[in-house]
């Protein structure tokens, strides 16, 4: 309960809380670019902890701390670890990531033309259409914040709901766990050489 | 005297960062309506400062300097600089909305599935993130918020495990993860 306490009063301080945040934000924002544009696939996918891990820090920033440390728990250890062993599976290094080169110049050493160099910035255009489109719905939106704190055992709200309002879709949740499970399995397993069956052959 | 133009990338770019600082302004011009440009200044900063960043970028691409570069500093920028003033909501949202769209441009960009994945993992955590500052802000009483992003992590866990296996059957069959190469289903 002290750590709690600890925890709120922290948060409550707005200049802490904004100073808190943007370090983090920034953390976030930096190891994010890294992980979509390091050269390296096996090293963009150890990036992506530290994006997880500052996600985290977000998480506690808003007091969910249940989800902080399932976040960690789950993508930071969880995900990254398949991530990885699925590079390791793959081999990488044999075939060179080339996507994230500028290419002055095209194949057979000819100036490209204007509009090949519009069909590489169509990436970009992507991304910043859709931060632009969300920023906008944010902005234009007056949200009211109710004022009232997180209560301090949310967790034992965040038990109660997931056990009794929405214990159907829980457990719905554990039957696509299963699924997946099970179609991960069957997916990556290792195709044997159908057995030829020989019946019937004498000598 | 040939028609053949000496094609300067630099020059090429610049005028791509030209044109679309007239489109923008033009813009702006037509919204403003007559009325003084303070009223745009006031009411359009934000697109404005993403003008001026966008701009900003292609130009620092025609000068020679590596995108990542390019993305990471240009993002923190743009966030810093359209955050300061805002709600704490906004913050978070602002934030949740660039990670999404960093998320989104390196699915699009990258031609390693695995890395595609990785961007998609991004995704579902700026959409998290979204979630639990909803229910911080919006919703203390009963976290809601905090119970979908529960479910945002169970469907995320398993999307990954299934996304991978796939990948790693697919390279089996092609001993390749290039997207570019994928065309099993095209015959």
């Amino acid at each position: 309960m002290e750590q709690y306490m600890m925890l709120h009063d922290y948060v409550s301080n707005a200049a802490a809380e904004t100073a808190l945040f943007y370090l983090i934000s920034i953390f976030a924002i930096i190891m994010s670019v890294g992980v979509i544009s390091d050269r390296n696939v096996i090293r963009s996918g150890f990036i992506l902890i530290g994006v997880f891990g500052a996600i985290s820090g977000l998480f506690l920033l808003l007091q969910a701390q249940f989800l902080a440390l399932a976040q960690v728990m789950i993508y930071a250890v969880g995900i990254t670890l398949v991530v990885v062993i699925a590079l390791m599976l793959t081999n990488p290094r044999s075939e060179k990531d080339t996507s994230y080169e500028n290419e002055p110049v095209s194949k057979d050493g000819s100036p490209i033309s204007p509009f090949q160099r519009l069909r590489l910035i169509g990436p970009a255009f992507v991304g910043i259409l859709s931060f632009f489109t969300i920023y906008t719905a944010i902005r234009s939106e007056s949200w009211i914040a109710s004022g009232e704190q997180v209560s301090p055992d949310n967790v034992r709200v965040l038990g109660t709901a997931l056990t009794t309002t929405y214990s159907l879709p829980f457990e719905f949740a554990s039957v696509l766990l299963l699924a997946a499970l099970i179609g991960a399995i069957m997916l990556a397993k290792a195709e044997r050489p159908t057995p030829v069956i020989e019946i019937g052959i004498d000598e | 005297m040939s028609l053949q133009v000496q094609k300067n990338p630099i020059m090429v770019n610049v005028a791509y960062a030209g044109i679309l600082f007239v489109c923008v302004c033009g813009f702006l011009g037509l919204l403003s309506n007559g009325k003084t440009t303070d009223w745009a200044m006031t009411n359009f900063l934000d697109l404005w400062i993403f003008a001026v960043a966008i701009v900003g970028g292609v130009v620092a691409i025609s000068m020679g300097a590596r995108s990542p570069f390019i993305i990471a500093s240009g993002a923190v920028g743009i966030f810093v600089a359209l955050t300061a003033t805002q709600d704490t909501l906004v913050r978070y949202l602002s934030l949740s909305a660039l990670l999404f769209a960093i998320g989104m441009y390196g699915m699009v960009k990258s031609r390693n599935a695995v890395r595609v994945l990785m961007s998609i993992e991004l995704m579902l955590n700026a959409v998290n993130i979204n979630l639990i500052a909803f229910a911080k802000f919006i919703d203390p009483a009963e976290v809601k918020g905090q119970l979908f992003a529960i479910f945002i992590l169970t469907v995320a866990a398993a999307e990954a495990a299934v996304g991978l296996a796939i990948v790693l059957s697919v390279y089996r069959n092609t001993s390749t993860v290039d997207m570019n190469k994928f065309d099993l289903l095209k015959w």
